[in-house]
């Protein structure tokens, strides 16, 4: 196990790759956060924020849960990094630049969006998130051009990936706990997005029909 | 938590003049953008009764494929021409004329290059000359203006999107109504701005029943990801029975709880309250001072607003100005977006930087 950021690492604001074993040891408590998600019935994501070497935010999807379409994990996990910064009264973005995102699957447009409102530098994930994704798969936001937008971020995905995609395909089978009585059904692989429900909803509006259609 | 108050408070409302301010949608690239032209070989038809059989022989050389838009023949432009009409050879992609034609003779290219088919009857038909020919379809009104001036396509208009445009979508009384909204989302910025953030302010509003559902301001100063329209979407979850956060210091940040009644009949019978209970922002229209940062609008997409209205640009928006995340292809929700609401009010809550 590598040592924690040096005061130079701090002062340069540049950031030491996290080593192989560092990488195995946050992304399988990451997975461990997808399976609880699982369980409740949420869109199987979950991820952990490290900043030297302690986890100061672990998060899943309560989407389903809270009726907020934006709670996925990364926002969940977010929370608590502000929460631990609020009671030591430390500058959030200040705490942030020196914290990895560990998660289960590419980080969608909106949370690619808040990392780098929060200045976030590193995300390692596993599988793509092909309907969502910020980090490159529908858009890259990770490194856009957005100087009213944080600062870009780099990204290192692959890690256990099939394992990932084997979660999602596994939710997106099971019935979906929320929706009484799914009208429309696929069985395609769907990463985290915000909301399961438009997949097996009942959809009375013709947007919706359309849009599960062309899922 | 406070629940909203019924509207009792007269809305000042008319303080902006709604003539001083005109809502345009903000189209996908596909639509806003210029048609691109490819060059082609026309040719005119010297005898007209030749017409028929000149188009049916030369689609048979070359079918145009991917060009269902053009019409192969046009009436020509020049009234006083000897020949009335002209047609479409071929497009300069699909021959390949020896370039030596070109730069050491200055030929152009000639029939028998163009239609190298032997049995070609050339009967009726005039030297080619080179067009240029839109490349796909025009979608929108001005489009098809521009292209036709090239050479004429078909065009399936869409009215609402010519309104759109030409700024007539809207009725003088749904107008209002616009402004009506905004005005709230105007107010609520400046409460926020009094509590030291951010002047952004927005309203989300079911334009089934006209009722406001949420409105909230910006609260970066709590929370760094608080913008105006992430408030606005957790109250809407508050009105829905779930909810994250509370707003208890910030009183310009409200909702209208869903009427427990209308829905309980419903969720009884077969549990199928999925159909029934507003989800999320499904159907709902957001009115937001500037247009939303690529957090925001991508929260919109997951969240299924049905429409979004805005005053000021911003220089980071992503719907419209850097990304259009509303119309974005590979996205499974799609949403129209009108700018320009009470934009003057709008920049001077936001001044540009």
């Amino acid at each position: 196990m590598r040592t924690d950021h040096t005061e130079s690492d701090v002062i340069n604001g540049s950031f030491h790759q996290p080593s192989d074993s560092e990488v195995q040891r946050w992304m399988s408590s990451a997975f461990n956060m997808a399976i609880e998600a699982l369980e409740n019935g949420e869109v199987p994501v979950g991820c952990l924020l490290v900043y030297n070497n302690i986890v100061l935010g672990k998060g899943r999807n309560e989407v389903n849960e809270t009726k907020n379409a934006t709670r996925h994990a990364e926002m969940v996990a977010l929370d608590q990094v502000l929460e631990w910064c609020s009671h030591r009264d430390l500058d959030p973005k200040e705490v942030c630049k020196h914290t990895v995102l560990y998660v289960t699957v590419e980080p969608c447009i909106t949370c690619a969006a808040a990392l780098r409102l929060l200045n976030v530098p590193l995300v390692v994930y596993g599988c793509k998130n092909e309907r969502f994704g910020g980090c490159g798969s529908v858009l890259d936001i990770s490194s856009g051009d957005l100087p009213d937008t944080g600062t870009s971020f780099k990204c290192i995905p692959g890690h256990r990936a099939e394992e990932a995609v084997d979660m999602l395909k596994t939710f997106y089978k099971q019935e979906n706990p929320n929706v009484a009585n799914p009208k429309v059904r696929k069985e395609c692989v769907s990463p985290a997005g915000g909301t399961i429900t438009t997949h097996t909803e009942a959809a009375p509006h013709e947007d919706d029909v359309k849009m599960a259609v062309s899922d | 938590m406070f629940k909203m108050e019924p509207e009792t408070k007269k809305r000042k409302g008319m303080e902006y003049d709604p003539d001083s301010w005109h809502v345009l949608p903000v189209l996908s690239d596909e639509m806003s953008d210029d048609v691109k032209l490819l060059d082609a070989y026309a040719a005119p038809i010297t005898d007209k009764r030749q017409t028929s059989r000149l188009v049916k022989d030369l689609s048979v050389v070359h079918p145009l494929a991917d060009l269902h838009h053009i019409k192969r023949v046009r009436a020509c432009k020049d009234k006083s021409s000897p020949h009335p009409l002209e047609v479409i050879v071929c497009l300069v992609s699909d021959v390949s004329v020896p370039t030596t034609f070109v730069t050491q003779h200055q030929r152009p290219a000639s029939l028998t290059d163009l239609l190298s088919s032997k049995d070609f009857n050339f009967e009726g038909l005039g030297e080619p000359f080179p067009v240029r020919i839109p490349a796909r379809a025009p979608l929108t009104r001005p489009q098809f203006e521009r292209a036709s001036r090239h050479w004429p396509t078909s065009f399936h208009e869409d009215k609402r999107v010519t309104l759109g445009l030409k700024g007539q979508l809207f009725t003088s009384r749904q107008k209002a109504k616009i402004q009506e909204y905004m005005t709230t989302a105007v107010e609520a910025a400046r409460s926020g701005r009094e509590e030291g953030m951010d002047a952004a302010g927005a309203v989300i509003v079911d334009p089934k029943s006209g009722q406001i559902i949420a409105v909230g301001h910006d609260l970066t100063r709590d929370h760094p990801l608080h913008h105006a329209v992430m408030v606005c979407i957790d109250l809407v979850a508050w009105a829905q029975g779930g909810g994250v956060y509370t707003y208890e210091k910030h009183p310009a940040c409200r909702y209208t709880a869903s009427d427990p009644q209308l829905y309980a009949g419903h969720s009884e019978t077969s549990g199928s309250e999925g159909s029934v209970q507003p989800y999320i922002c499904t159907g709902y229209e957001l009115y937001v001072t500037r247009e939303p940062c690529v957090m925001c609008a991508m929260a919109l997409v997951h969240s299924r607003i049905s429409r979004v209205f805005y005053g000021a640009a911003s220089p980071d928006g992503a719907l419209g100005t850097k990304y259009k995340i509303h119309c974005q292809k590979e996205l499974n929700h799609h949403f129209d977006v009108y700018k320009g609401v009470m934009r003057q009010a709008c920049e001077e809550l936001t001044p540009f930087k």
